[in-house]
């Protein structure tokens, strides 16, 4: 694929902001779901490099959080755990449905394989701080911080 | 930004004016030198934002390695009451008893030179770090894992990680009292089950060194450190497990915070009062990770110890592997301090701060009753470390308290664009230090420029007179998570 073109589209989808200690990711998407998808794909990224990773296994998660900002939160912190216990690296996330408070979706990936996926940096949480959620153009814009 | 005011009160001090909805002063420790950097992002704010929480005691504290954190900022110190004051999971940080310990050995420097590179490689196979460290020979079943949070570094000692004279070097022993793993959720525990005896992976490390210099003969011999010494420095925390129980907490504590009509100028400060069930909960979880982190440093140090002996050839005797001390620098604990004349039960919140309790504490331990509680103050991997004790100072001022590290001073991505084009490894392998990593960009992030200079930092503690410097140490081999 031509750099020019992916490097952009990739550029939007998510993007670091300075931040000292921890990591912080500015996350767009046209629509809420796939903010949320982009949003799963800045924590793949800041563990390993996605290309590396195979759609080889699938997990379904389900989760319900008080509003829209700590359901991103959640989800993240889900996707970690997943990561943590199963060895778990989503490439591709699908949102099946999204509302304020309830998310279902769908994650291919595969386990983390130290020989074949570079490491970059561990993630110990998503964090509230400086969270936020807000329309953006024609889409939408996030702040997460990931605390590393 | 808003620039929060700042009145210099001396040479180290600076006040924050008590105004707004701030219910006492803050107080950041610096130097004249450090001040503008500090001011570059939020730190100041956080330290004032901490401030209007109920039932703080003396002030909003912050130690010269301040950065910006989330809620309480990096190298904050704050105490409250236990009648009316609260407890705070951002207080104490995501990787709760993030810590470290200083071991000693009984070798100079040119016993080991000839074999840092193998011992390097050797504790980097023998303790798994970087992204996704899980152990494959220790897999605990969840009972076991209970008995690791309730009894901490003892439950190590148990196992044959150690010796039981341990536990007198460790901060509450290694086991904080109250621990109560029913409190843990099981997503934590399913986190924690496969990583104790991991070093995980940001600034965690495993370094080998030497004193270069001492400061004062008579508390480093009591230390039994000299000079040319050959040391060991393990920092880690309690991995995942912690990391889960803060997250379930803040959870927790933001309900908490709208059902007793705490008002918060920042999410991140959510809290409940100690008199809460949500604080005894959260206390009681928090304990139990933080036992975690005290037999997670336990176990490494046996695996340090048989790297050395493998590598050098020795027994355990003629190595001497001893520890020093251990030290949380991210944990609340419950102590009695004197606040104007009266003593009083606090809950004191140190996120990326050390307690450094002077000589003649109760829980200044036997070996260092006339040297007060030693501190080790880890710097970046390619400049140098410092070993402290507490003062009486200290206790007064800071209820105990000093600095943690150096603070990182660039964000990871600028640090990647310095360190880009750099063979960052083969400039420190020039220095005489051999590093180690799980991932390149782990070792770019920590480059010794996005840190501030620790020699800076400990003499800003010195020079207020909240710790007293003991040695130098100087790294030869580091593996970094």
């Amino acid at each position: 694929m031509k750099p020019g073109v992916a490097a952009q589209r990739q550029a939007a989808k998510y993007r670091q902001l300075p931040h000292t200690a921890d990591l912080a990711w500015r996350i767009r998407g046209q629509s809420l779901a796939e903010l949320f998808e982009n949003a799963a794909g800045a924590l793949t990224a800041t563990m390993t490099d996605r290309r590396y990773l195979r759609r080889r296994e699938r997990r379904t998660v389900e989760l319900e959080s008080p509003d829209r900002e700590a359901l991103l939160v959640d989800w993240l912190n889900h996707l970690l755990y997943l990561f943590d216990v199963e060895g778990f690296l989503g490439r591709e996330f699908h949102l099946t449905s999204l509302s304020e408070r309830r998310l279902k979706a769908t994650a291919w990936g595969e386990a983390f394989d130290p020989e074949r996926h570079p490491e970059k940096s561990a993630v110990k949480a998503a964090t509230y701080h400086h969270l936020e959620i807000r329309p953006w153009g024609d889409g939408w814009q996030a702040m997460v911080i990931l605390d590393l | 930004m808003n620039q929060v005011k700042l009145r210099q009160v001396d040479e180290y001090r600076w006040e924050i004016p008590r105004e707004g909805k701030m219910r006492t002063r803050g107080l950041v420790f610096a130097s004249e030198a450090m001040i503008s950097k500090i001011r570059e992002d939020q730190s100041l704010q956080q330290v004032a934002n901490v401030a209007t929480l109920p039932g703080i005691e003396g002030p909003s504290l912050a130690m010269p390695d301040i950065h910006w954190g989330y809620g309480f900022p990096i190298g904050g110190v704050a105490a409250f009451s236990l009648e009316e004051g609260v407890v705070s999971p951002g207080g104490v940080g995501y990787d709760i008893n993030c810590g470290v310990r200083l071991l000693r050995t009984n070798l100079q420097r040119s016993q080991v030179e000839c074999c840092i590179e193998e011992l390097v490689n050797v504790l980097f196979a023998n303790i798994p770090s970087g992204v996704g460290s899980r152990r494959k020979d220790l897999k605990l079943a969840l009972p076991a894992l209970k008995e690791v949070m309730r009894q901490g570094a003892g439950w190590a000692v148990k196992n044959g990680y150690g010796a039981a004279a341990d536990l007198d070097h460790i901060e509450a022993q290694g086991c904080i009292e109250g621990a109560d793993p029913e409190r843990v959720s099981q997503f934590a525990m399913d986190r924690g089950k496969d990583q104790l005896g991991t070093l995980g992976s940001g600034n965690h490390f495993v370094e080998v060194g030497y004193v270069l210099e001492i400061f004062d003969e008579k508390l480093a011999a009591a230390l039994g450190l000299f000079k040319d010494q050959v040391t060991a420095i393990v920092h880690t925390g309690s991995r995942g497990l912690g990391h889960q129980v803060c997250d379930d907490y803040i959870k927790v504590m933001l309900r908490a915070a709208a059902k007793y009509g705490i008002e918060l100028p920042d999410r991140q400060l959510c809290c409940a009062p100690l008199n809460s069930a949500e604080a005894g909960n959260y206390l009681a979880a928090m304990a139990a990770a933080a036992n975690f982190a005290f037999a997670n440093r336990q176990m490494i140090t046996h695996w340090v110890r048989q790297s050395f002996e493998q590598v050098l050839k020795i027994g355990p005797r003629d190595l001497g592997m001893e520890l020093v001390y251990d030290v949380a620098h991210n944990i609340a604990k419950i102590e009695t301090h004197e606040v104007g004349g009266v003593r009083k039960r606090l809950c004191i919140h140190r996120k990326g701060a050390t307690r450094a309790f002077p000589p003649h504490h109760p829980e200044t331990p036997a070996a260092y009753q006339e040297t007060g509680q030693p501190v080790l103050i880890p710097g970046d991997m390619g400049r140098y470390s410092f070993v402290l004790v507490g003062t009486e100072k200290a206790l007064t001022e800071t209820f105990g308290s000093t600095c943690h590290g150096a603070g990182r001073e660039m964000s990871r991505h600028q640090a990647l664009k310095v360190a880009k084009g750099r063979a960052i490894i083969r400039e420190l392998a020039a220095r005489g230090i051999v590093v180690r990593g799980a991932g390149r960009a782990t070792i770019d992030e920590e480059i010794s420029e996005a840190y501030k200079d620790v020699a800076m930092v400990v003499d800003v503690c010195q020079g207020a007179g909240i710790a007293k410097k003991v040695a130098k140490l100087r790294p030869l081999g580091v593996i970094k998570g």
